[in-house]
């Protein structure tokens, strides 16, 4: 049996076990009530009815998923240490770096899938308000999905050695910081202190940049999106998850389970 | 005893095993294990046995690779504790095992199958045979979390022997048992050495110890006290034989007294006498002489119990 298959059969299981979590239909539940009340917001307004609703329900999916995302990943691996369940899968011919990428791959699948639902209901609120809807906005969510996948490295990276509340935390403070790191960057860029503006460009390397998969202006305005662009953001996708699971991987394989 | 003899291969090796753990955030470190060392040889079963926080789950958990020893070497099949590959060949029941609440008995036990590359064509039939051979085979499909303690147990003994290993570690595995249970899984046991597995057994139930295993380890405060097969823990010179005589006469008795090193008491129209192993013929064959009839010939065995209690008596835990 190969490595594949054993990371296979452990996303199967998170998979198994994330669709069992009722918080999660809740905050499903949830997402779709924002994404349609963009129906209601967009008849306070006159202009850009549609542009309101659909700005409104790709905010709301992004939102939402990668609150599932942080809120189902930041436990992936504590809860498995927690509860001891870890203890029967390691001492089975699975290495410590198959179970943390089958954990994030089972975690991946299941907010792709909640992705998939959301934007669903998406479409079929823009389709009965009438707005219009293009190959934009499938590149959008997509690139969403790409985000997620990210963000789902990046909780499962601190849920290998922290614990869930610290793990919120530093997930959710740095996936801010990466929406917020090219105004960072750009405010660092502008400063006259050189220490400021190394210290900007550090952290802009060093911090995920979110806005890579941020096209909801374009989709929602019907602005072009350069191919070059998606293409750019789905390397990147991979490469700073590859790089974060290795990172996890190799703190991980160094922890005692008392 | 006869399954053991020294000449077989070392399945199980742990050399001068320390283990230091870091309290808290403190820069103390408090060691936990002091340079264990043992051996578990092929086709046995090695009893663990120790009090509570001897070191008997670190131990057990620095083989399964769960923790890694600060000094020293471990190894299982002649490989080394670290790796996982080796592990298709181990089955390992953890203390307390707990399962995802949300599976059957049935689908847990095919996902441990699927981790430790069980092919598909065997999986199915090889659940089902397992789940019969520990008494589950009428909650197969039952979620795990209206499971009892004793059923928890039980399955995890069976995915502990679901990949067919060569080499079985079970942590307390009479843990939460009722006695019919315990004797099952004794039995399970010593079923597994007949299949030629090895069985590594962490304990503190002694009687157990006693009745099924061909050797035995005493850890005290992280340092092993004793090591050997049961009997080399009751040396031969000082143990006693309790004879029951009935309608010994009082002279023989007295003569008998006279000439041997031994402890009296009547019971009624018998007498018990507590002799010397090497003298019980002689007795036996003055009494039976003089008329008297043998009622009883017990030998008289320290139980591992008091070979137990000594060590942890006698261990000062070095700091």
């Amino acid at each position: 049996m190969n490595s594949l298959s054993r990371i296979y059969a452990l996303a199967n299981n998170t998979f198994r076990e994330a669709i069992r979590n009722k918080l999660l239909y809740m905050l499903l539940g949830f997402s779709v009530v924002m994404i349609s009340s963009g129906v209601v917001l967009a008849t306070l307004s006159y202009v850009e009815v549609h542009e309101i609703l659909q700005d409104m329900g790709l905010a709301a999916i992004r939102f939402f998923s990668v609150g599932i995302a942080i809120f189902v990943g930041i436990g992936l691996i504590h809860n498995e240490v927690d509860r001891r369940t870890i203890f029967t899968i390691l001492s089975k011919p699975v290495s410590r770096n198959e179970f943390l990428v089958g954990k994030w791959a089972g975690l991946t699948f299941t907010v792709w899938l909640l992705l998939a639902l959301m934007a669903g209901a998406f479409a079929i609120v823009s389709l009965l308000a009438g707005a219009p809807l293009g190959l934009d906005h499938l590149v959008a969510i997509v690139l969403i999905g790409l985000e997620l996948m990210v963000v789902v490295a990046i909780a499962t990276f601190f849920s290998s050695f922290t614990t869930p509340m610290l793990a919120a935390l530093f997930s959710v403070g740095l996936w801010m910081i990466g929406h917020l790191s090219r105004d960072l960057h750009a405010l660092g860029q502008q400063s006259e202190v050189g220490t400021v503006t190394t210290m900007a460009n550090f952290v802009f390397l060093l911090m995920p940049d979110f806005e890579v998969f941020n096209k909801t202006l374009e989709a929602v305005h019907g602005l072009p999106i350069d191919s070059g662009e998606i293409g750019l953001a789905f390397v990147y996708a991979v490469g700073y998850t590859v790089c974060t699971l290795i990172l996890g991987a190799m703190i991980f394989s160094r922890r005692d389970f008392k | 005893m006869s399954h053991v003899t020294d000449e077989r291969e070392t399945i199980v090796r742990v050399c001068d095993v320390v283990k230091d753990f870091r309290p808290g955030f403190g820069l103390r470190r408090k060691r936990i294990l002091h340079g264990v060392t043992f051996d578990v040889h092929e086709n046995e079963i090695f009893g663990f046995v120790g009090p509570n926080g001897a070191g008997k789950t670190t131990t057990l958990k620095v083989l399964m690779g769960l923790i890694r020893a600060t000094e020293g070497s471990a190894s299982i099949l002649g490989c080394d504790v670290a790796e996982s590959e080796f592990r298709h060949q181990v089955g390992f029941l953890p203390e307390n095992p707990y399962f995802y609440p949300f599976l059957t008995a049935r689908e847990i036990l095919d996902f441990y199958a699927r981790l430790s590359g069980v092919p598909a064509s065997e999986r199915a039939r090889r659940v089902d045979q397992l789940l019969g051979t520990v008494n589950l085979g009428h909650a197969m499909d039952a979620r795990l979390k209206t499971f009892s303690k004793g059923m928890l147990q039980r399955v995890g003994i069976a995915q502990a022997l679901i990949h067919d290993p060569k080499v079985v570690f079970l942590d307390e595995p009479m843990s939460g048992l009722d006695p019919l249970g315990r004797k099952e899984i004794r039995d399970l046991i010593l079923s597994l050495r007949a299949d030629g597995k090895t069985v590594f057994m962490n304990t503190h139930i002694l009687p157990d110890v006693e009745m099924i295993c061909d050797r035995v380890a005493i850890i005290v405060k992280g340092q092993i006290r004793h090591q050997g097969r049961i009997e080399d823990f009751l040396p031969e010179a000082g143990r006693k034989t309790d004879v029951v005589l009935g309608g010994l006469p009082p002279e023989t008795a007295d003569s008998l007294g006279e000439r041997f090193d031994l402890k009296m008491r009547g019971l009624g129209d018998r007498v018990e006498l507590q002799v010397a192993e090497k003298d019980v013929h002689q007795v036996l064959d003055s009494a039976i002489s003089a008329g008297a009839e043998v009622v009883s010939v017990t030998p008289q065995r320290n139980s591992l119990e008091d070979v137990f209690l000594d060590a942890v008596r006698a261990g000062g835990a070095p700091e």
